[in-house]
């Protein structure tokens, strides 16, 4: 299943047929960074009449390099899936300025090279698992000649391809999980964003999540890992950014985080993030 | 993957979503029913009427052709066309004094321009109100925005979808009806397919608007109320204006003028649309038109194309209202 999966990620981007890269594009590839956040703010509006505005982010800089897996983390309502919002365009930085793979967020092209696991899949119910994917991949840019193949290796890969054909009316959590992955993997991303993975799959599908982002860590390509499942952080993360009441708090190595400032000893990551939870006070 | 080409391939693969939804919730199968109920009807109709025997003033039918029926007519009798309508494959009968040709436009006129272009668009604004609020539900359209395509391309595909799905109903409707009335009667009158396009043209500016308040609410039922109220505004503003002008009521302010001649020319009128099918399916000399366009016709205050143009220009604004309105939501 890995080596087919190995295969996916290296061996088929000639294969994807997604238009023509323009030469800025190409440049883009070989950039250190795919995202750059700089001062960065975001700012709701409670109700359509109401004045009053929450914050969910503010003055968040810091910068995801490019190759390996890093995690973003906070406690519930830390802005974190308003910072993945931002990065995909899905809402606005009330200020501030964000780079997506060396472009400025206007440049929509860019999420083309841009995979994105939801945390909560709703997906269209009456579509079958293998026009569903064909549909998310028209919509990303794939040629209609080579949606089948490509569809047809994803759903294999995810372990669906015996269920292609049903509405993903009658799929549990954690086959609609599975193909929200196979949705993320369709042209093959530079950066694959994983929104609470993990939630509602089975050990099958962990450990297949598991392989994809071992696998694209070994092709240097980036994977911006959300969770609370601090195993998984302690296993596969490279980097970390933690953000609390919208203000980030730590960006850095994982083992500079749970090394203990004191003692100079390890300490449990999860000591480390209740330390740096604790002495962020909302504003 | 340059923008043009991009935004056209949502489109056609929006619409080609629209199309698996209308399958799955099982839209398709009602209106293609309610399509053959229709045409088994057309097909359960026989007409007669060729024949004008002399009518004494005591054999006059109760309903007389308008020319006819004048007090010398009902002193001395007339020639009047027999004509007799059978319903329900001979279940129900009626005298009708039109000549088949006519009976049979009549008909259709009713088939096409009252049910259908009434009831069959209402309907169909109702039945599809749900599709563009349960495609902006936001954990159904945050993968769909995280892919490169242009968003408005994806509200106009969906818009498309829809509009094309019911337009491809209206055809069905036109044809089953058309060819089940042309083989019971041997009447085939091609000016009933302009019925088409008006079908198709009523709903898409509803539907427009139906559009804008899913994506401003994203509620079904607000879609569903908005849109009916909004089609009661059009049709009051339109036949207020219409009577206004055409019966020279006095008495109004010149504010309360205003008021109606400017939500007239800036709403989409469909008693106009009603009365263009009207026109053009020369109605006037077998049915009853409506008095207040009549009235405006007689003041040379009729300019059907006009009244079409800014029906759609309304349809074409409110539809860039929707995109814009969607492309600067927050999801």
């Amino acid at each position: 299943m890995g080596g087919l999966f190995y295969y996916l990620v290296t061996e088929t981007e000639c294969e994807l047929c997604l238009d023509k890269l323009t030469e800025a594009e190409s440049r883009v590839n070989k950039v250190s960074t795919v995202a750059v956040f700089d001062q960065v703010e975001k700012k709701y509006r409670l109700g359509h009449f109401r004045q009053t505005w929450n914050t969910a982010l503010q003055g968040v800089s810091f910068t995801i390099p490019a190759g390996g897996v890093f995690g973003l983390l906070g406690p519930n309502r830390a802005g974190k899936t308003t910072l993945i919002k931002l990065l995909l365009s899905l809402a606005t930085p009330s200020s501030g300025n964000i780079i997506r793979l060396g472009e400025p967020l206007s440049n929509r092209r860019t999420l083309a090279r841009i995979g994105y696991m939801h945390e909560n899949h709703a997906f269209p119910k009456y579509l079958p698992a293998a026009e569903l994917l064909a549909f998310y991949g028209g919509l990303s840019g794939l040629s209609s000649e080579i949606i089948p193949t490509r569809v047809h290796q994803l759903l294999s890969f995810v372990g669906l391809s015996d269920r292609s054909r049903e509405p993903i009316a009658g799929f549990s959590k954690g086959m609609v999980q599975r193909l929200g992955l196979a949705q993320a993997l369709l042209t093959d991303p530079d950066l694959l964003i994983l929104d609470e993975p993990t939630e509602g799959l089975d050990l099958f599908g962990r450990q297949l999540l598991r392989q994809v982002i071992q696998n694209y860590r070994a092709a240097n390509k980036t994977v911006l890992l959300v969770t609370h499942v601090l195993t998984e952080v302690e296993e596969l993360c490279d980097t970390i950014a933690v953000l609390v009441h919208g203000r980030l708090v730590y960006m850095g190595a994982l083992a500079s985080l749970v090394q203990d400032p004191t003692t100079g000893g390890r300490r449990s990551l999860e000591t480390a993030l209740r330390m740096l939870y604790e002495k962020e006070v909302p504003a | 993957m340059t923008p043009t080409p991009n935004a056209l391939r949502t489109i056609q693969w929006m619409v080609h979503d629209t199309f698996r939804q209308s399958i799955a919730s099982k839209l398709l199968w009602v209106m293609l029913g309610l399509t053959i109920l229709c045409t088994v009807f057309c097909f359960g109709i026989s007409v007669n009427g060729d024949d004008e025997p002399p009518r004494h003033p005591d054999q006059l039918p109760t309903y007389m052709p308008r020319s006819h029926d004048t007090p010398e007519v009902r002193a001395e009798g007339v020639r009047v066309v027999s004509g007799r309508v059978t319903l329900g494959f001979g279940l129900f009968q009626f005298d009708i004094s039109k000549k088949r040709d006519d009976s049979v436009r009549l008909i259709q006129l009713w088939l096409a321009g009252i049910l259908a272009d009434t009831a069959g668009v209402l309907l169909a604004v109702l039945w599809t109100a749900g599709f563009l609020p349960g495609f902006l539900e936001p954990h159904s359209v945050a993968v769909l925005l995280a892919k490169p395509a242009p968003r408005w391309s994806l509200l106009v595909g969906k818009y498309l979808g829809v509009v094309l799905f019911v337009g491809l109903h209206a055809v069905f409707f036109v044809a089953g009806t058309w060819l089940g009335m042309g083989f019971s009667t041997n009447v085939w009158d091609p000016r009933y397919w302009l019925a088409v396009p008006l079908l198709i043209l009523n709903f898409a500016i509803f539907y427009a608007f139906s559009s804008f308040l899913a994506v401003w609410t994203r509620s079904t039922v607000v879609c569903i109320f908005g849109t009916l109220l909004f089609w009661l505004l059009c049709w009051a503003m339109n036949l207020t204006r219409h009577h206004l002008v055409g019966f020279d009521v006095q008495g109004i302010t010149p504010a309360a003028a205003f008021l109606v001649e400017s939500g007239y020319w800036i709403l989409p009128k469909p008693l106009d649309l009603s009365g263009l099918f009207f026109e053009m399916m020369q109605a006037a000399d077998y049915s009853t038109p409506i008095p207040e366009l009549v009235a405006i016709k007689e003041k040379g205050q009729w300019y059907p194309e006009l009244s079409l143009l800014t029906s759609m220009t309304f349809a074409g604004i409110i539809l860039g209202f929707a995109a814009y309105e969607f492309r600067k939501t927050d999801y």
